[in-house]
């Protein structure tokens, strides 16, 4: 900063001494040909009101393939800088720079503009100013570059007319200021810090979480000043629920990182219409706590790996799987009922392994068909979406906790559910081997996302066989471990033999899985708010009754007198009603972000009903006017608009005034309902705008982005047709 | 990876020895870098445009300014019409440094220069470099991570590089800058041969962007 003021009063002192007198700058106008810029001072009102701020722009229209430079300008060039020369009182704002371009100019990396660009300056004329018009001088000097670099400047000037109201510019000059402002990055939503590694290079984290990675695509920080992070052509941001991850390298300043790293962010997100640009002003604070490991660094970007990459990768994931605390209490039942298979036929471990193995790679084949299927009607999906269901998740909570209660010995699985665990032996253990497999891989999958990203989302975006193949390998090396054991009778030696201690383990292991079972509720928590807590609770204490029922009858009898039938009745009942809580739950997935505390993630309602086909077809039928929204908490797009059209006041004020039904539909955990309408107009995902005008036939569905004046111009429209 | 929320960072904590286990794509590239200050300088053999050869190697026990240059950038006709930069160099030679001018912008490129025209320069200009190297391959800018012209390195009789950076601190093509400007390579030189660390040892530099060769990116 000292450098810019020093620069600006060189300026302001010694201006006309240019070395280079590039422009015939002597009488002062509006518009200026340089040799490789034609320059213009433009402002958005054609009068101005004293007291009331409006924009002037410095438009630049370069010639082709040269630039010139963002307020950070990379490794070399110079950004554009402005002199302004005011009536008394008049103050002019800094420059407010648009999104800038990267160029890579042989290797030197710039940061700038090509072809046209408007830079936005606020002018604000104090109250007191009087007279006709005033004068606006402002003399700005810019280097441009394409292979050469020349500085050049120029002396403008715009004279506008006072008045009592401020009156707009032409239409194509107002147009060009709403590109310009579109073009300009919003404050970020999300909060952010870095942290520092042992060689000093920042990572810079943007808290932005439950984003979609396979929508975000071409992350990109610039840092505001020059200094402390390096220009680099490419940067490997990695998106993961936790957030956009930026591994950077350290600039050349040797001065201490600054305690909040300020720069713009630049992402595209792929919606059902197409990629949309979307850019934010960033501050992270300075992380002390956070030191980003060098190695991280390379987990990023599914899109760099190949397919043998990928294979092996999973393979190697599926492995690590084994070591998962949610795969282990499986895995542990597993290696007791291996243990108690120790000493039988070595054909009868074989086939043990085998069918284990089996059951594991047709649970993964199966989630790969669903995937190929889901993607084909849906458009995407993401790892661990069969959790995104609550229904899934309370359901998987009960199966752990009934096999906690089996292993505590609460009660011994019947022949018939020989699947999970006990009934092993009996069974010869190939059926219940190949179901321990299934099970394995069930709450596998949740463990998977976090640390497998790159191969499951290079999984998710291939075509169907090499998602198959991916998902295939990484069955296989989940199985690996056990396959191996069960093949090779040295490492079977190794195992101790079978003694009371298995039925302690056993009793041991129960723990584990309750612990897993207090995990899934409160995945459910996070879903469905802290009333998931209660269904959860109460149905498990409902499965513990029947089973109870059920060991009263199993013991006594073997005909069935009444009072069996009725305690088979009741538990019957009681299991069923811990079932019943699935619906409840299934009713409201939509309360989920905002029930649970994570309301700073999720839809904000404020001022808007909550979507439902009824109130709409009602509200239409009224008369009204009806403005849906349909959005996602982790959809970037839907957040921008909100904040540059939706909500803003002018909007609010305008939406009031039409008495316009504001509906917000949440689609974050795919309500079905939105779905249907969603389809039926023909679109896979949102955002989504329709705008009903009272008595009309069919919604107007609005571009997914957003604009102010697009909104204003809507209800506009309906309030002249009203008188 | 997903929209269902778990602790994931108490998972990745147990994860992070995966992780790196998984990490095995190749990091990306970089197109320029610089070395360190503080570091040993890089080592350089280049003919001059009298035919002589100099390698810093030999240069040791010696203080060595290195100046990147292009006669035709705007910057750099900034600071030798106003002979800011010939009163440097002088002052340098009156201390005993040697000051290398380098022509590193690529064969066919704005700057590049034959040894002929190189010493016609230098006597229009009446500039007094210990010697003008010719390097139209880029390979002193190249393992200095230069980025424009004029970048200025000072490397210290170790054979440290102790500076790197602008000639001055005030980025324009103004002349009327350079007095109000600090002269951040002066003032280093004076601290070098003082003894003292380099208070300002890495700044900003400006000027026009260095021409590479484009094959070699």
């Amino acid at each position: 900063m000292p450098r810019f003021l020093a620069l600006l009063l060189a300026l302001l002192v010694a201006g006309p001494a240019f070395a280079q007198p590039a422009a015939q700058s002597s009488p002062a106008q509006s518009v200026v040909q340089t040799d490789n810029v034609r320059a213009e001072l433009l402002s958005d009102v054609a009068a101005a009101k004293p007291g009331e701020p409006f924009w002037v722009g410095l438009r630049q229209t370069m010639r082709p393939k040269w630039h010139t430079y963002w307020k950070n300008p990379g490794e070399s060039g110079l950004p554009t800088e402005i002199a302004w020369t005011l009536p008394a009182g008049v103050t002019a704002g800094p420059i407010v720079w648009p999104v800038p371009h990267v160029f890579d100019i042989g290797g030197v990396i710039n940061y700038g503009f090509k072809d046209d660009i408007l830079l936005l300056v606020r002018i604000t004329p104090p109250a007191t100013l009087a007279g006709d018009t005033f004068k606006l001088a402002a003399e700005a000097n810019w280097l441009v570059c394409e292979d050469v670099c020349i500085p050049e400047e120029a002396k403008l000037e715009l004279a506008l007319p006072l008045a009592a109201a401020a009156t707009p510019s032409d239409p194509k000059t107002r147009a060009l200021f709403e590109t310009a402002r579109r073009n300009v990055p919003m404050e970020s939503p999300w909060a952010a810090r870095y942290g520092v590694s042992k060689t000093g290079d920042p990572t810079l984290v943007v808290e932005a979480k439950g984003l979609k990675p396979d929508t975000i695509g071409n992350v990109y920080f610039f840092p505001a000043e020059w200094g402390h992070v390096a220009a680099m052509a490419k940067q490997t941001a990695s998106v993961t629920a936790e957030g956009i991850r930026i591994p950077l390298r350290k600039g050349e300043a040797k001065t201490p990182m600054p305690a909040a790293l300020a720069g713009t962010l630049v992402l595209t997100e792929k919606t059902a219409d197409g990629t949309v640009q979307q850019a934010f002003d960033v501050s992270a604070k300075l992380d002390p706590a956070f030191v980003p490991q060098a190695a991280t660094l390379a987990a990023a970007g599914g899109e760099q790996l190949t397919l043998v990459q990928a294979l092996l990768f999973a393979l190697l994931g599926g492995l690590i799987l084994n070591l998962m605390p949610c795969v282990f209490p499986v895995l542990a039942m597993k290696a007791a009922a291996f243990a108690r298979l120790a000493g039988h036929e070595r054909s009868e471990m074989r086939r043990d392994g085998l069918a284990y193995t089996a059951g594991v790679l047709v649970s993964f084949a199966a989630m790969a068909a669903a995937v190929v299927a889901i993607r084909a009607s849906v458009g995407d999906v993401s790892w661990g979406f069969q959790f995104q269901s609550p229904v899934f998740t309370l359901l998987i909570a009960y199966l752990f906790f009934v096999v906690g209660l089996n292993l505590s010995g609460v009660f011994e699985f019947g022949n018939r559910l020989a699947g999970v665990g006990q009934g092993l032996v009996a069974r010869g253990g190939t059926t219940g081997s190949f179901f321990t497999g299934v099970l394995a891989v069930i709450v596998a999958t949740p463990c998977t996302a976090p640390f497998m990203a790159a191969a499951l989302g290079f999984a998710l975006s291939q075509p169907a066989p090499a998602t198959v193949a991916v998902l295939l390998a990484m069955g296989l090396g989940l199985a690996l471990p056990y396959l191996a054991l069960s093949m090779t009778p040295a490492l079977q030696r190794l195992m101790p033999r079978p003694g009371p201690w298995m039925d302690r383990l056993r009793q041991f292991l129960a723990f584990p899985m309750y612990a897993s079972a207090v995990w899934m509720i409160w995945v459910l928590t996070q879903q469905t708010g802290s009333d998931g807590v209660l269904y959860a609770l109460g149905g498990m204490i409902l499965i513990a009754f029947a089973i109870w029922l059920l060991r009263i009858g199993s013991g006594s009898s073997t005909s069935a007198s009444p009072g069996t039938w009725l305690r088979r009745g009741v538990a019957a009942a009681a299991v069923l009603l811990a079932f019943a809580a699935v619906l409840k739950i299934d009713d409201s997935p939509a309360t989920a972000a905002s029930a649970s505390g994570a309301a700073t993630s999720g839809v904000n309602f404020d001022g808007w009903e909550r979507f439902s086909r009824a109130r709409m077809t009602e509200a239409h039928a009224a008369g009204k006017p009806v403005f849906v929204d349909f959005t996602a908490a982790w959809c970037i797009t839907c957040l921008v608009n909100e904040r540059v059209a939706l909500e803003t006041p002018a909007t609010k004020k305008a939406f009031e005034q039409a008495s316009v039904v504001k509906l917000k539909g949440d689609w974050t955990n795919r309500d079905a309902e939105i779905t249907s309408v969603l389809k039926e107009l023909g679109r896979a995902g949102v955002p989504l705008y329709l705008f009903w005008a009272p008595g009309a036939e069919n919604p107007k569905i609005l571009p997914q982005v957003l604009t102010e004046s697009m909104i204003l111009s809507e209800l506009s429209s309906i309030q002249q047709a009203k008188r | 990876m997903s929209n269902f929320s778990v602790p994931r960072r108490s998972l990745m904590l147990g994860l992070t020895a995966g992780g790196a286990a998984l990490a095995l794509a190749p990091a990306a590239a970089f197109a320029t870098t610089s070395p360190d200050v503080g570091k040993p300088a890089p080592l350089f053999t280049a003919v001059d445009s009298n035919g002589k050869s100099w390698s810093l190697a030999d240069l040791k026990g010696k203080v060595v300014v290195i100046e990147t240059t292009n006669h035709d950038c705007p910057y750099v006709r900034k600071h030798y019409n106003a002979k800011n930069m010939q009163d440097q160099q002088r002052e340098a030679a009156a201390k005993g440094v040697v000051w290398l001018t380098t022509a590193s912008n690529a064969a066919g490129e704005q700057g590049a220069v034959t040894p002929a025209q190189a010493n016609d320069l230098t006597t229009r200009r009446d500039a007094a470099p210990a010697a003008v190297l010719i390097d139209p391959q880029s390979k002193i800018a190249r393992a200095y991570g230069a980025t424009v012209t004029p970048h200025m390195y000072i490397i210290d009789a170790k054979g440290t590089l102790v500076y790197k950076g602008g000639i001055d601190s005030i980025p324009s093509s103004n002349v009327a800058d350079i007095p109000k400007a600090k002269q951040y390579v002066r003032v280093a030189l004076d601290e070098v041969l003082a003894g003292k660390p380099v208070t300002e040892a890495s700044t900003q530099a400006y000027g026009c962007t260095m021409k590479y060769p484009r094959t070699s990116t």
